[in-house]
């Protein structure tokens, strides 16, 4: 009851937070940017010939891959600044004058991003669905993997950036958490980004860093020819699992860094 | 009467990131507040009041020493749920309404299945904030604030208050109003620990005193033991000008009044002083217990530690 009560006080504090709205001002602006020149090449490829619309699908790519990483972005900004600011403006110290434990107020916080993202999840899994008409393909894929993948990621980014916030500035927490995610994203197999990096050392961040490649919906939606990679249950059940494994390494984490932390207004 | 709080040799000091000074919050603080009684926290700014808060609290860890609230470890969950605290300076979720905030509250404090109905507006209503439930809290005064936190604190019948600065941003009106909540809980025998720098307010209400200064405890004690021994006046007759700057110079406070030149001097003092005056043949009219107010006795002990420093 109190972890709850403290992530709906959270997700109510997103949905007026300055900032954020800034934020998703700016990415709708780029999103609808980006869709104006979808649209366009949409109406100019059905006039010429069925060949013609791997660009519009290229288009398509391009834009999930902006939702992708503005979503990381969301969660780990969201999940520094929910902490920091209460910190910085002492509104936490009415929380924690209540009986609530140290990690009952960090799961509380960390349970209204995870709010927060559902929301943009449910826009995004929308937003396919809108891209995939636009583009006249049919998404064939069952709708909870839509879901639940970009959840995982999430949850892993903010649970980065709550560790962080336990110990760092919120900027050098939202930094640290997208680096990380950079980083991860040029290491998945195949990317020869980091090719000048010894072997040894990408194993070993590519194993340290979270696998954002074993994560991502594109493993088995195929937008452009709108079918359905077979992947089955069992993979499904280990892809999730490792994804929650890793938020959760950050979330302990992020608590016992938080135990002996001074609450006083910053 | 066994102690609510209890502060034994507590020192702490705070560190600044990547350098190696330190600052000593508190050293070596010792005190107690006993259940039922009203205890005044004092000291100047900077003396350590909000950081001993703190630690009570459990927002901050001591370097060592002990302390216990309720018989519990500071942070403790089994304590909390008897406190109710209000910090300097109270910062709410501004976009909640007052009625928001205590649901919000009270179901942290685990009390919404409960809680009368009548509750929150009868807090309010305490606190003279009804008729304003439809307001955010981001369009508050000052004082308004000050009020809802007091309601905070009071929401789930708390055995103790920590109160770090009650009256501040008050009117003279709401600060009276805060004083008589405060003497009825009181009279309820709910443990009240509260900072201010509003002494004769302070003294109509508390029993016990703690003064601290520079992280240092100067004084704890009932107050009626510091106001009444803390000053002796002997009244004199022919004095010479040599005489009272002799007194003066042992820490005497020297006034002349109609009966005499009065000479008020700390307890230790008075024998010292007397025989001084009796050998330089002044006539002694009188020797009493001066009885002080909070004010003054505070004033001297912070004036005194800074002469020493």
């Amino acid at each position: 009851m109190r972890i709850w009560t403290i992530a709906r006080v959270t997700l109510a504090g997103f949905l007026r937070n300055r900032v954020l709205i800034l934020f998703t001002a700016v990415f709708v602006f780029i999103l609808l940017s980006e869709l104006t020149d979808l649209l366009a090449m949409r109406s100019a490829a059905r006039h010429v010939s069925a060949g013609d619309i791997s660009p519009v699908m290229g288009e398509i790519g391009e834009i999930l891959d902006l939702v992708g990483a503005f979503g990381c972005a969301l969660a780990a900004w969201s999940a520094a600044d929910t902490v920091a600011s209460e910190m910085k403006s002492g509104t936490i110290l009415a929380v924690m004058a209540r009986p609530v434990e140290r990690w009952e107020f960090l799961l509380g916080k960390y349970l209204g991003v995870q709010l927060l993202t559902a929301i943009y999840v449910v826009f995004g899994f929308g937003f396919i669905h809108l891209l995939g008409w636009i583009g006249g393909q049919q998404i064939h894929t069952t709708p909870w993997v839509l879901i639940v993948y970009p959840l995982c990621r999430y949850a892993i980014y903010s649970s980065i950036a709550i560790f962080f916030v336990t110990f760092a500035h919120q900027i050098v927490a939202f930094g640290g958490a997208v680096l990380i995610a950079i980083l991860a994203s040029l290491l998945k197999p195949g990317d020869n980004s980091l090719a000048f990096v010894p072997a040894a050392v990408r194993n070993v961040a590519y194993v340290l860093l979270p696998s954002t490649a074993l994560l991502s919906e594109d493993r088995f939606l195929t937008i452009t020819k709108a079918s359905l990679a077979k992947i089955t249950w069992d993979m499904h059940a280990f892809a999730v699992a490792y994804g929650l494994n890793y938020a959760m390494i950050f979330f302990l984490l992020a608590v016992w860094s938080f135990r002996r932390r001074g609450l006083s207004r910053e | 009467m066994p102690a609510a709080i209890e502060f034994q040799n507590v020192t702490k000091t705070y560190g600044r990131r990547f350098r190696r000074e330190t600052v000593a919050a508190l050293s070596c603080v010792s005190f107690e507040a006993g259940a039922g009684e009203v205890c005044a926290f004092l000291g100047p700014n900077g003396a350590g009041k909000t950081t001993s808060i703190g630690l009570l609290m459990g927002f901050h860890f001591a370097d060592s020493g002990q302390i216990r609230v309720l018989g519990c470890a500071p942070g403790d969950v089994r304590a909390k749920a008897q406190i109710g605290f209000l910090p300097e300076n109270f910062a709410f979720y501004k976009f909640l309404t007052g009625p928001k905030l205590l649901r919000m509250n009270l179901a942290l404090a685990g009390g919404r299945s409960t809680a009368s109905p009548d509750l929150i507006p009868e807090l309010l209503a305490k606190v003279r904030l009804q008729g304003y439930e439809h307001l955010r809290i981001g369009k508050y005064s000052r004082g308004m604030v000050q009020r809802l936190g007091i309601a905070q604190a009071l929401l789930s019948d708390p055995q103790l208050l920590i109160l770090d600065e009650p009256t501040s941003g008050l009117d003279p009106a709401g600060r009276k109003d805060i004083l008589d909540l405060l003497a009825a809980l009181k009279a309820e025998g709910k443990t009240v620990f509260l900072s201010s720098h509003i002494l004769p307010e302070v003294e109509q209400i508390c029993d016990r005193v703690v003064i601290l200064d520079h992280g240092r405890l100067v004084r704890s004690g009932r107050l009626r033991e510091m106001i009444a021994s803390d000053r002796i006046r002997i009244v004199a007759n022919g004095i010479t000008p040599e005489l009272e700057q002799t007194a003066r110079e042992r820490g005497a406070a020297v006034e002349h009044g109609p009966n005499g030149v009065r000479i008020l001097v700390d307890p230790a003092s008075v024998r010292e002083m007397a025989e001084a005056l009796w050998s330089n043949g002044c006539s002694v009219v009188s020797i009493n217990p001066v009885e002080s107010s909070l004010e003054e006795v505070f004033l001297r002990l912070v004036d005194r530690r800074k002469e020493q420093a």
